[in-house]
């Protein structure tokens, strides 16, 4: 299971700068479908990307299916050299993207951020809108009901 | 709960078929819960499937 409370708290905490997108940015805009992961979309500045790393070292993040033992080092060097992980941690898992399909990178993505507060503490997540452009525009089939469901919900949210 | 500008979305006839298809009582009950309330339904979710799973690994042991 993955704590997502205790994923957002620590990135928040070590003062990376991310944006919720994916299942969970779904459920806070009123999803009823269910995510296992947290997705992210992190700023790729050599800060940040240290502020990243340091934040979830103490969970030992891995390369999630892949097997142990690998020469996966969790560096910032390594999140610079990559641009997508997909990784499982002691807090469960989270997915870290550089690039979405449709909308860009974080500084592409943060006009179309919404400041949430879910747990005391502000949180960046991406607007429904533009969810659903992203969805959109990654045009995958498996997509296609949380599509109608997300523009469902704005229809839902604007016309209350 | 900050909203996001508002423009229009060029409807999709691909989506517009599977809209029909989503329960909106779900949605305005949702709708109307914290975005707290809405994480916290999330994580059940997830233990429930969890559970689900465990139940099933070990029915398909004893068989």
């Amino acid at each position: 299971m993955t704590d997502f409370r205790k994923l957002l708290e620590t990135l928040g905490q070590a003062g990376v700068e991310f944006i919720v997108v994916g299942g969970v940015a779904a459920a806070a805009h009123g999803s009823v479908r269910l995510t296992a992961d947290l997705d992210i979309v992190y700023r790729r500045t050599p800060e940040n990307l240290l502020r990243l790393v340091e934040a979830l070292r103490p969970y030992n993040p891995y390369l999630r299916g892949a097997p142990p033992g690998l020469p996966f080092r969790w560096e910032a060097e390594t999140l610079r050299r990559g641009l997508n992980f997909t990784l499982t941690t002691m807090l469960g898992d989270i997915d870290l993207l550089g690039e979405i399909t449709g909308g860009g990178a974080y500084e592409d993505l943060e006009p179309h951020a919404i400041v949430l507060t879910p747990y005391g503490f502000a949180c960046r997540f991406l607007g429904l809108e533009k969810l659903i452009e992203v969805k959109r525009a990654a045009g995958r089939p498996r997509d296609l009901e949380v599509i109608a469901e997300l523009e469902a919900i704005l229809e839902e949210r604007d016309a209350g | 709960m900050v909203r996001e500008r508002t423009s229009p979305l060029e409807p999709d006839p691909v989506i517009e078929f599977y809209k029909k298809d989503i329960d909106r009582t779900l949605i305005r009950e949702n709708l109307r819960r914290s975005v707290r309330e809405r994480l916290e339904n999330l994580l059940r979710l997830q233990q429930f499937r969890e559970e689900l799973e465990r139940a099933g690994r070990s029915a398909h042991r004893k068989r």
